[in-house]
């Protein structure tokens, strides 16, 4: 059933390393967070000063990272599945299972990235700030969601094309039975 | 319609969507969505974004990645092969002393890491081929690692706990003190069980003319110090309210690191890469579930689903204990299918006004309803700890492990009979150390 297209594969390739590109931005977003948060504890209890812009950007900082690298999480197959069914399922039945999996997630994908989108217009239109002492400008925090979320769109159109022309089997399963 | 139909519709849906096969965020995602365009029509779509992501606007989620990053530092060292080679050389003299320094390691390496794949992984790759070349029985070396990797979920720090606490609304310090001593009990219970067993069959563990020198067992020390100081020091600054969790687990990721780097000398970008990887990847599964189980939480609640099932118990007027016994079966049902982050986020909200209904103490439960997780994790039909223990042990057939690992089910139903026979076990230590909690909480 493998299609020959050598521009599906290029495509799933290129999906792939946005995905990759991605995952190593949230890396380092949680990684920023960690230090931001030991710079916090560190002007706080020993500097006996106050923090101004420290909890929001690390708490900023790990939901752009939730986003973000939610597509190279989709690749590597880091969402949690109840794999009971797919694991015990004929190949066939298995492989519906996975057309029915990758459509939900697409759909999920598409429609939050629609609604985070005009969230995030919303916020930029009215110049929204966050209501603590920072005075964030909300739109910037809000942008990693559809950023992320066309993404992860990108990675489960991807996972699907490789499912449905046989590049992929079901669920990572391959054979008869698991 | 009526909310109970509404009810089941939802009920029907998600278990369709779960066992489908699709992520769990993304199926909660979809049917909160569906679920909200068909009761509530288009207009309450406006909701679905800022609800998403107002789900994940709290500083104390913060702590999630933190906890996991000190477990991915230490999970990706060879810390779990020294703290398992410290635990032998010193235990290795009494009778069964292998499993005893297995099942230690396990609970030790479970407050390292909080994981306990990661600590079925880290402890099981030494103790189960050292345990079979002893001439351990095959079920025993490998059952009594699936469960000492359970102890990771309960003895704190427990994102189990976090994501409860997080939930419900409970202080997370208090539940992780209410962990403690269940979880210790849990472990002595596990090694009562092994030493039993292995008795039992005749089996006598060390060669008498086998002696660890007194300079190799304080060889083995200084490597894992540094490690179990800094846990030490995170639960001293959480419980002393020296720090909030998330600043008390952001300081200790950064010291694992830190200590991980030196003691191993992980100075290569691969080796960064695989402590940051591994934290992307559960962080980012972990805080997507959040936010869809929030989004899930605010469909139930706007369609009254909640609190419809939590009158409609009420006027059942059902013996509590007999609530709790249901309530128990529920989890255990639910834990043999789902992860339990996914259960915990899902059922939580629902469960939560019932047990305070009921007069139960929101901590005890969440000690009791962690513990049922820890069965779901070493029961088939997932049972994801068997898997990883069938791995490392691929010429043991995984009927023999799961065989292996029904008395620990069984010593944890025990210890579930005996919280609730004494809810002091878990409720003394954070009372005593953090005061009682007023009728307010």
């Amino acid at each position: 059933m493998t299609a020959g297209g050598g521009g599906l594969d290029a495509f799933v390739a290129t999906v792939r390393a946005a995905s990759r590109v991605a995952g190593g931005f949230a890396a380092a977003l949680i990684a920023i967070g960690v230090l931001v948060v030991c710079e916090m504890v560190f002007v706080r209890y020993v500097l006996n000063q106050n923090t101004i812009w420290q909890t929001d950007f690390v708490t900023y900082s790990l939901i752009a990272a939730t986003f973000i690298g939610s597509p190279y999480v989709l690749m590597t197959r880091g969402h949690v599945n109840v794999d009971v069914l797919p694991h015990y399922a004929g190949p066939r039945f298995r492989f519906w299972l996975a057309v029915f999996a990758a459509t939900v997630t697409l759909a999920f994908a598409v429609t939050l990235d629609v609604l985070t989108f005009l969230f995030w217009k919303e916020a930029w239109d009215n110049k929204w700030v966050s209501d603590t002492m920072w005075r964030a400008r909300l739109w910037i925090p809000y942008m990693s969601m559809p950023i992320g979320l066309t993404l992860l769109a990108l990675q489960c159109a991807a996972d699907f094309a490789a499912l449905v022309s046989g590049r992929e089997p079901p669920f990572g399963i391959s054979g008869r039975r698991a | 319609m009526s909310p109970t139909t509404q009810g089941l519709l939802v009920l029907a849906a998600t278990l369709v969507m779960l066992l489908s096969g699709a992520p769990v965020a993304f199926g909660l995602g979809v049917v909160s969505i569906v679920f909200i365009v068909i009761f509530q029509g288009f207009d309450a779509l406006h909701v679905v974004a800022e609800t998403f992501y107002a789900g994940l606007n709290d500083f104390t989620l913060v702590s999630i990645p933190m906890f996991v990053m000190m477990g991915a530092a230490i999970g990706s060292s060879p810390a779990g092969k020294d703290l398992y080679e410290a635990l032998d050389r010193w235990l290795y003299r009494l009778p069964g002393g292998l499993v005893i320094s297995n099942l230690g390691a396990c609970a030790v390496f479970a407050a390292l890491t909080g994981s306990s794949p990661a600590c079925c992984a880290a402890i099981g790759k030494m103790g189960i081929p050292e345990m079979r070349a002893r001439g351990y029985p095959d079920d025993v070396a490998t059952g009594s690692i699936c469960a000492g990797g359970t102890l990771g979920i309960l003895i704190p720090p427990s994102i189990t706990f976090i994501l409860y606490g997080i939930a419900t609304e409970t202080s997370i310090g208090r539940l992780f003190l209410a962990g403690v001593m269940p979880g210790l009990m849990l472990t002595g219970l596990f090694m009562m069980w092994t030493l039993f067993i292995i008795w039992k069959r005749g089996f006598r563990a060390h060669a008498p003319d086998f002696r660890y020198t007194w300079a190799e067992k304080m060889r083995s020390v200084p490597k894992v110090l540094p490690f179990v100081a800094i846990i030490i020091g995170v639960m001293y600054v959480l419980y002393g309210g020296v720090a909030t969790p998330s600043e008390a687990a952001g300081v200790g990721a950064a010291l694992c690191v830190v200590m991980a780097v030196v003691i191993y000398r992980m100075w290569k970008p691969k080796d960064w890469w695989l402590i940051l990887r591994d934290t992307t990847r559960e962080s980012v599964m972990i805080l997507t579930i959040i936010a869809a189980a929030v989004l899930f939480g605010y469909m139930l609640t706007s369609l009254y689903l909640t609190q419809t099932l939590a009158q409609s118990i009420a006027d059942m007027h059902a013996n509590k204990w007999v609530l709790m016994g249901l309530i128990n079966l529920f989890l255990l049902v639910c834990g043999f299918f789902i992860p339990p982050a996914a259960i915990i986020l899902m059922t939580a909200p629902i469960l939560y006004p019932i047990i305070k209904a009921a007069g139960f103490d929101p901590v005890w439960f969440g000690v009791i309803l962690t513990i049922n997780m820890e069965i779901g994790l070493i029961h088939p039909p997932v049972g994801l700890n068997i898997y990883i223990v069938s791995s490392i042990a691929p010429d043991v057939p995984v009927t023999r492990i799961m065989w292996g690992t029904i008395p620990y089910v069984l010593c944890m139903m025990l210890q579930i009979v005996l919280l609730c026979m004494f809810p002091e076990i878990a409720t003394w230590l954070p009372d005593t150390l953090m005061g009682p909690v007023g009728p307010g909480r």
